[in-house]
């Protein structure tokens, strides 16, 4: 998927996916952007993603090491807290219950458009 | 490889990773480098991925930058400066004390222009600024003393430092400023 994503759409779940990747497996900064990139966010750029790691580590979702790198300085490897596991089980549910009430919406069916009356 | 870049493509990681450096001086000294070496980690295997131009472009500008890490490390609620209220403090007098010693010096070139006779001089100062300065002159050598800011100097001085750099942010009830709820996952 190569379509772009409504930026406010996003910037509200962007947490919740990076929580979810991070879930899956630890991975440092730029390894996170990429996987992003490979599940369909291209337009996430990297300068998004570095601070809003930094925020989820704050908020103590996230904890970090460094790893020498074979190719270049440490990294820098984030990995899910146990707060993190529930902050990410909370954003499941919060976001199924957004999406049934969304889909629940849509699923209306709409009247027939009108017809335009020429003058 | 990081190793195989370009000494200007070097160049060009380093100088966005020393801008934001510089713009994140709020920060604790300890995160502040932390962040250094991990952007320039992430840039640098960015580049070597997909090229530094690619790479600078997905992380932005470092004052974006910048400001989401601040943003992420400190709230979205206003915050306060240091680096704005020590710029303030440290600019401040001086440009005051060139801008009075200016003052002093145009004096004494006045009274040595005139030929004023030997003995002391006193000019009131620049009101509200400084106190009286007194000029000596001795046989076409003139020498003051005096003319130290005044009270409400100091008192404008440490006003504008706490302005200057929102300093009234740090006591708690003013720190948490106009915060919406945020409706994240």
């Amino acid at each position: 998927m190569t379509t772009s994503h409504d930026p406010q759409l996003l910037k509200g779940v962007l947490s919740m996916v990076l929580l979810h990747l991070l879930a899956e497996r630890e991975s440092y900064g730029y390894e996170v952007a990429q996987r992003l990139q490979a599940a369909g966010f291209a337009d996430v750029l990297e300068g998004t993603v570095y601070p809003a790691l930094t925020r989820l580590e704050r908020e103590g979702r996230l904890a970090t090491r460094l790893v020498p790198s074979p190719s270049g300085p440490a990294r820098k490897y984030y990995r899910l807290t146990p707060a993190g596991r529930d902050a990410l089980a909370g954003a499941r549910q919060a976001w199924s219950r957004h999406v049934a009430g969304v889909e629940a919406v849509l699923a209306r069916p709409l009247p027939p458009p009108e017809e335009k009356e020429d003058n | 490889m990081p190793d195989k870049l370009k000494m200007f493509d070097r160049i060009r990681i380093e100088r966005l990773v020393w801008t934001l450096d510089q713009r994140l001086y709020d920060l604790p000294r300890a995160s502040r480098i932390a962040k250094r070496r991990e952007v320039r980690a992430n840039l640098l295997e960015a580049a070597a991925d997909q090229g530094v131009r690619q790479a600078l472009r997905r992380i932005g500008s470092s004052s974006a930058l910048a400001r989401e890490y601040l943003g992420a490390e400190f709230g979205d609620r206003p915050r306060h400066s240091w680096v704005a209220a020590a710029y303030f403090a440290a600019l401040v007098p001086l440009l005051l004390n060139f801008a009075l010693t200016e003052a002093a010096n145009a004096y004494a070139q006045g009274l040595t222009g005139g030929h004023a006779a030997d003995g002391t001089h006193v000019w009131s100062g620049i009101s509200y600024l400084q106190s009286p300065l007194t000029f000596t002159i001795d046989q076409g050598r003139v020498d003051h003393t005096g003319g130290a800011w005044t009270p409400i100097v100091y008192v404008l001085w440490a006003v504008g430092t706490v302005a200057c750099g929102r300093l009234w942010r740090l006591v708690p009830p003013f720190s948490r400023g106009l915060r919406t709820p945020a409706a994240e996952y």
